[in-house]
């Protein structure tokens, strides 16, 4: 192997070589400085290999060929490998895409360069602290540097700022380091480590400790913790892009080793600090982060916040134990390599404001890289910050640091939330103009090869914690997960036309329950027949689309696979990874409606919210094991169960839209595309009911204080029905409309579950299957009609029947099942339901519930009346009938709301069977036609027959008397002795019930937005106070830095 | 319970029977409420006239095929909830076509016809239709809400859904009935009786004065015949299920027609002693008198 000193030697021999370099030879200059960190990145990704093989061991290399103390030694060891080729492949594509700026500046920028590269490798590699010292000095000069590199006009003044600070910085680690080795007789850092503990009497080691303080408080300013930060985030935003992603990724890098190294020293006294001065400036970071308009200050903010993460992991190690690389590496590598590539993404723009993005909008591969680099940032899954999250969050319950898990995931719900409302920016904010200049960065491969490669290496990290992960718990890796690759392949097929996806997509969901199906139990079948079929069914309406449909394939596969991997997932990590593939791939599919940005961001934090605390559930009920199987959620301990409960049952509840958690869901469903409607409200919303059948199934009741949880969860469930059916009785927009609905539904369905008797669950499956058919199937026609009308507000149609009549059908038939009349499906779930209620104790939620049923006849009627029955409006009289293949999935869920009303055995009969083992008592019988219960029966066969023949008689009979019956035209009504004229002041259909409005608008004060909306802006407020702490005066920042270390010098309480 | 063949003439023979018996009754109660006006009101066989008269009308005129099938709907549906109930206790002949389902059944099918009918004049394109129906429907959510909670109450109270068995259970004296056994219950349902009669004070549905009859507005001819047909079906199917559940039933046609006679005067002695209610009063009064006495049923039950 080549000696890992060759890194520093190359380096430096090359920035002398372009010092000595002849005028005639300066075009040789570039290439020489790009040969030498190629020869870097070279030497540290063949050592990486060698040492991750096996092939090679861990060396020490000493510099003047002695053992330290008396001489300087650096090691080479698998952390060391990885760090020095971050640094260095860094450095090599800055390089390449500083390209102009380092030719315009000349050699003596490119020296610079690798002199910065150099010296924070050697950081990484050396073992002496002295000599720590000096690679630390040579990386501030350089930084200083290289910072003028930018055109920015504070350029100048922030290298300035910065200078300042590191100066004061380097004192203290000097005095630090000459006081340390008066105490212990050597500079090497493993020989303090060693001579520490031997400190004989309490003087020498008071001293010590105070040495101890500077270093630490120098090495840990270096890492830019809260409030002493400001010089950093000046560079931040000043500096070249390029220079950036080195400071971010590179030097962060190299600081936080060094800090590692230093608390090896420190022992555990103090892994405390550490912990707190991450956390702190961690959660501190994204709240100032959040106020951020400045697309690269925020990526600075985000820096200092994740980099104090992984501070606070340091900090951690004596619960993480061997798990601390792997968790702190997952974060800094996700971190880097992310950062880097969104500084490099950012210097391809050319405005400065976080709307400007939107220049990316119609480049898949930018916002390919973006989406991959946001989630590399958010901890989602498959990158390696996804398993590093689930380890230490696992760790930290385990050992009961509860208020740090808290802390931990409140920060990263904010980090996730200005994320994607940047990413809701790049998507859907009109460009600000000037594209032309855009494609002219666009066009220069060197800028746009660094982003791609950090894209691959943002894969390649995949795939590696995958596998790390696989061998810690047990499992395979995550990303080969077969649902979960047939989705990323969409990603690749982009290019072919939408029909052919379309068609690859139906196959895929067909073929694997085809292939699955015989895995289930009688309620997984349930929800594996609606996520799969009941997927590929809703696809079919997706014929309607043209052309090649970018990125919605990639994004509904992943929310199908996550839904697949749902139902197959029988361990807390597989149940976890699921939940957030679907969430991801549904937020990205609702994120396609034309103005569904705020309203996907909000789906997104909540359904972020909710994961969290499931993780957090899922860690307390694993008290420190990584995984546990799902079923063993029955035998969590007593006091740990009913929090356990509360987590997850919140968690899961943030997807069926329980009330208070529910502003989401109107907006998503609503501003969805006409197809992605029926996916996300039909489909997706049982996610949410399945993860609570799983958690009440293992866990059933349980009290905290006294109160049973169940009986909570029925008054919300009872609560959520009532209002969200009133507020769909106030809509205009008939998707809101129908959205409103499906949380009257969910509460309903959630209802049956709380009850916790047979009949209640049986209920709750009734309305899982009722809900994706008649949901998906209105949505279906209500989107066919928007379609064709150009709006959604019911009360600009009217009379459509005879232009529409087959999404009247549709539409007819649903309201009927959904209002619970027989002889449609819906009866049958109202039947269960009163025999359910009669079964159990709790009566007073149900006198909410009973409020909710009738109310939804109101919305119903509304629905079907503004938009088929009335006037017809001038200018529709032309409209045609929804497209085909929207109309055709509508006829196939009327066969199928029909089926399932005559014969509901043939899904329930199985199931009834199923809960025997679960709720032995009040099961129903089946015998012929007849279904019965203990206090009733019902007859569907019977009814449908006996309904039928009584209204084919009668009509019949009215045919028979009334055949001369005559056709009038539209206005031919009696009307005041008058005749109407204009069909809009005819049409009843705006605020169409009124005085209903009167007598219980006030039930429907949005009180719970005003909630929401208040936390929001709170913490808005609370950046937007920290920010102005950074108010770009030096002094200022030096007074924050004082202030750090004098607050950190009283909390050491030396 | 199963079905037979024969069920379908006894079912036809109890419709024969409660057709003639409400069209009586209904002429009979027009009667009463104009002479405590002072007027002197309509002939017993009115009724029939109206009926004869509306199927000979030789021109009718058509919106649509939903406003074709409204009457369909509305008159369906009163059959239907006839038919699914037990009429006369104790008797096969008369317990129609009740093996199909339990009181759960009658309770929503009550709202099949309201739906088709509220449908069909939504087609005939008049606002005053539908300004009937939007004050219908949101008075019917308060309306039907005691008496969903006393029927919850009363099949707590009886441990069953089935109607037939409700009615026995309160056989052996007057003192066995609902309404003494469950004062609550059946209180908080007779209000929500006094909300679904279309009579004041909870007329503001019909309106003949401000939007004239509301949802049948456009309706006339034949098609109006089949609504009166309804009309003189449906409240004795509806009375009939209040007195199964609440007032012991009836074992005989004489006591039927006497206890219909009585429940329904409920109505009528409200109806002519108040004045007309706004849709927000009555829906306010509904939460206010009403629901209170059926949560306190359920309570106790």
């Amino acid at each position: 192997m080549t000696s890992p000193l060759y890194i520093i030697a190359v380096a430096l021999a090359a920035a002398f070589l372009l010092g000595l370099l002849r005028e005639q030879w300066r075009s040789l200059a570039y290439p020489v400085t790009l040969a030498a960190l190629a020869f870097m990145s070279w030497l540290s990704a063949s050592w990486l290999w060698a040492l991750a093989s096996g092939s090679a061991s861990p060396v020490d290399i000493y510099t003047a060929g002695t053992a330290p103390p008396f001489a300087i030694n650096l090691r080479m060891a698998l952390p060391e490998a990885v760090l020095t080729l971050l640094i260095n492949l860094t450095g090599l594509f800055s390089a390449l895409y500083l390209k102009s700026a380092l030719l315009a500046r000349g050699r003596r920028g490119m020296a610079v360069l690798l002199v910065a590269i150099m010296a924070l490798s050697g950081i990484v590699l050396t073992r002496d602290i002295f000599n720590l010292f000096v690679f630390l000095e040579l990386v501030v000069i350089a930084t200083g540097g290289l910072v003028l590199l930018s055109d920015h006009a504070h350029a100048l003044s922030a290298g300035f700022k910065y200078l300042v600070v590191s100066q004061v910085i380097s004192i203290l680690l000097l005095i630090g380091i000459i006081f340390a080795y008066h105490a212990t007789g050597t500079l090497n850092i493993d020989g303090m480590a060693e001579a520490v503990p031997g400190l004989q009497n309490a003087g020498a080691s008071q001293a010590f400790e105070l040495a101890f303080f500077l270093m630490f408080i120098a090495l840990v300013a270096e890492l830019k913790p809260f409030p002493a930060n400001g010089w950093a985030l000046d560079i931040y935003e000043a500096a070249h892009p390029a220079f950036s992603a080195i400071f971010s990724a590179g030097a962060g890098t190299a600081a936080l080793y060094a800090v590692d190294k230093l608390l090896l020293i420190g022992g555990p006294a103090w892994l405390d600090m550490a912990t707190g001065v991450g956390i702190v400036t961690f959660v501190a970071g994204n709240l100032l982060a959040l106020p951020q308009s400045n697309d690269r200050r925020l990526l600075g903010y985000s820096s200092v916040a994740q980099i104090g993460l992984i501070l606070a992991v340091l900090g951690q190690r004596d619960i993480l134990g061997e798990d601390t690389y792997f968790i702190a590496g997952g974060l800094l590598l996700s971190h880097a390599v992310a950062k880097a590539g969104l500084f490099w993404l950012s210097g391809l723009l050319a405005g400065r404001q976080l709307v400007d993005w939107a220049d990316l909008r119609e480049r898949p591969m930018p916002v390919f890289a973006f989406v991959t680099f946001a989630a590399m940032l958010s901890g989602l899954p498959p990158f390696p910050g996804f398993y590093a999250k689930w380890e230490l969050v696992h760790h930290l319950a385990g050992s009961g640091r509860l208020v740090l898990l808290a802390l931990v995931l409140f920060g990263a719900l904010i980090e996730a939330g200005y994320l994607f409302r940047w990413f809701g920016y790049i998507l859907k904010r009109e460009p600000p103009g000037e594209a032309d200049f855009c494609r002219v960065i666009f066009d220069k491969p060197h800028r746009v090869l660094p982003v791609m490669v950090a894209v691959a290496a943002g894969w390649a990290l995949a795939f590696v914690w995958g596998e790390l992960a696989s061998s810690l718990l047990g499992r395979s890796n995550l990303l080969l997960a077969l649902p979960l690759l047939f989705a990323l392949s969409f990603l690749l097929l982009d290019w072919l036309p939408a029909w052919v996806k379309n068609s690859l997509a139906i196959a895929g969901l067909v073929a694997f329950f085809a292939a699955t199906w015989t895995d289930y139990d009688a309620l997984r079948m349930i929800f594996a027949i609606i996520f799969t079929l009941g997927g590929a069914l809703t696809l079919l309406a997706s014929y309607h689309v043209h052309g090649r449909r970018v990125g919605f394939y990639p994004a509904a596969m992943l929310m199908f696979a996550g839904m697949v991997m749902l139902i197959r997932a029988d361990t807390s990590f597989d149940f976890f990874a699921a939940w957030e593939l679907l969430t991801v791939g549904s937020y990205f599919l609702i994120l396609r409606g034309k103005h569904s940005e705020p309203h996907a961001l909000s789906y997104i934090l909540f359904s972020l919210g909710g994961a969290f605390l499931i993780m957090a559930g899922f860690a307390i009920a694993a008290q420190g094991a990584p995984q546990f199987a799902l079923a063993s959620l029955a035998h969590v301990a007593a006091p740990f169960a009913p929090w356990v409960f509360l987590l997850l049952a919140i968690g899961f509840m943030t997807k069926t839209a329980a009330i208070g958690l529910h502003i989401w869901l109107p907006g998503a469903h609503a501003e969805a595309e006409t197809d992605v409607s029926p996916m996300v409200s039909g489909i997706l919303l049982k996610a949410g009911l399945y993860g609570l059948m799983v958690l009440l199934l293992a866990m059933g009741k349980q009290q905290l204080y006294g109160i049973e949880l169940t009986h909570v969860l029925l008054w919300v469930a009872a609560l959520t029905a009532l209002l969200g059916n009133l507020m769909a009785v106030f809509q205009e927009d008939a998707k809101r409309l129908l959205a409103y609905s499906s949380i009257g539904q969910m509460g309903y369905a959630l209802f049956g579950l709380a009850l916790m008797n047979h009949l209640g669950w049986l209920m709750a499956l009734v309305f899982v299957i009722n809900h994706y058919i008649y949901k998906a199937m209105l949505f279906l026609a209500v989107g066919g009609v928007a379609k064709r009308t150009g709006t959604r507000e019911m009360y600009r149609m009217g009379g459509l029947i005879r232009l529409m009549p087959l999404s009247f059908i549709a539409v007819l038939v649903g309201i009927i099942a959904v209002s619970g009349v027989p002889p449609l499906s819906g009866f049958g779930g109202r039947w269960v339901f009163y025999n359910a209620i009669l079964a159990s104790d709790y009566r007073l939620p149900m006198v909410v519930l009973f409020l909710a049923g009738p109310i939804a006849f109101l919305y119903l009627f509304r629905l079907i009346y503004t938009i088929f029955l009335g006037q017809l409006k001038d200018e529709l009289r032309r409209v045609k009938e929804a497209p085909f293949w929207i109309v055709l999935p509508q006829m196939i869920y009327v066969a199928l709301l029909i089926a399932f009303a005559v014969v509901p055995g043939l899904a329930l009969h199985r199931v009834d069977t199923y809960l025997n083992q679960f709720f032995p008592e009040g099961g129903l019988s089946w015998a012929g036609g007849e279904i019965t219960s203990n206090y009733g029966y019902w007859n569907p066969v019977a009814i449908m027959i006996i309904v039928g023949v009584i209204f084919c008689t009668v009509f019949a009979w009215l045919l028979f008397v009334n055949r001369r019956a005559q056709p009038v035209k539209q206005f031919n009504i009696v009307f005041s002795a008058e005749r109407p004229f204009r069909p809009e002041t005819t049409h009843f259909a705006w605020n169409f019930f009124a005085p209903y409005r009167k007598a219980l608008g006030f039930l429907t004060q949005p009180l719970v937005t005003i909630f929401w909306t208040t936390v929001t802006d709170l913490l808005h407020t609370a950046g937007d106070l920290g920010r102005r702490l950074y108010n770009g005066n030096g002094q200022t920042y030096a007074f924050h830095f004082l202030a750090f270390v004098v607050i950190v010098f009283f909390l050491v309480g030396l | 319970m199963q079905f037979e063949w024969i069920k379908i003439p006894y079912a036809l023979l109890t419709l024969f029977i409660v057709v003639n018996y409400g069209m009586l009754l209904g002429a009979f109660i027009q009667k009463i409420g104009a002479r405590v006006g002072r007027r002197r009101g309509v002939p017993i066989w009115q009724n029939y006239a109206d009926l004869v008269k509306n199927f000979g009308l030789r021109t009718s005129i058509t919106h649509g095929v939903m406003f074709y099938l409204g009457p369909v709907f509305r008159l369906t549906g009163g059959i239907g909830l006839l038919l699914f109930v037990p009429t006369i206790y104790g008797s096969e002949m008369f317990s129609n076509l009740s093996f199909a389902g339990d009181l759960i059944l009658a309770l929503y099918f009550v709202f099949f016809g309201t739906l088709g009918m509220a449908l069909g004049a939504g087609e005939s394109g008049h606002p005053h239709a539908a300004i009937g129906i939007s004050r219908g429907l949101s008075q019917v959510t308060a309306a039907e809400l005691p008496l969903a909670l006393a029927v919850f109450s009363v099949a707590l109270q009886y441990q069953t859904l089935s109607i037939t068995d409700i009615v026995s259970a309160q056989q052996g004296g007057v003192l066995h009935w609902t309404l003494f056994t469950n004062p609550l219950a059946v209180a908080a349902a007779m209000l929500s009786f006094l909300g679904s009669m279309m009579r004041p004070p909870f007329d503001v549905v019909l309106a003949p004065q401000e939007i004239p009859i509301g949802p049948p507005t456009e309706y006339h001819s034949s098609y109006l015949a089949l609504m009166q047909t309804n009309r003189a079906i449906f409240p004795v199917a509806k009375i009939v299920v209040y007195m199964n559940l609440f007032f012991g039933g009836a074992a005989s046609w004489p006591v039927f027609f006497l206890k219909v006679f009585l429940i329904y005067m409920v109505s009528v002695f409200v109806g002519v002693a108040f004045p007309r209610f706004r849709v927000e009063q009555s829906i306010r009064w509904f939460l206010v008198w009403a629901v209170p006495l059926g949560i306190l049923s359920i309570l106790l039950a």
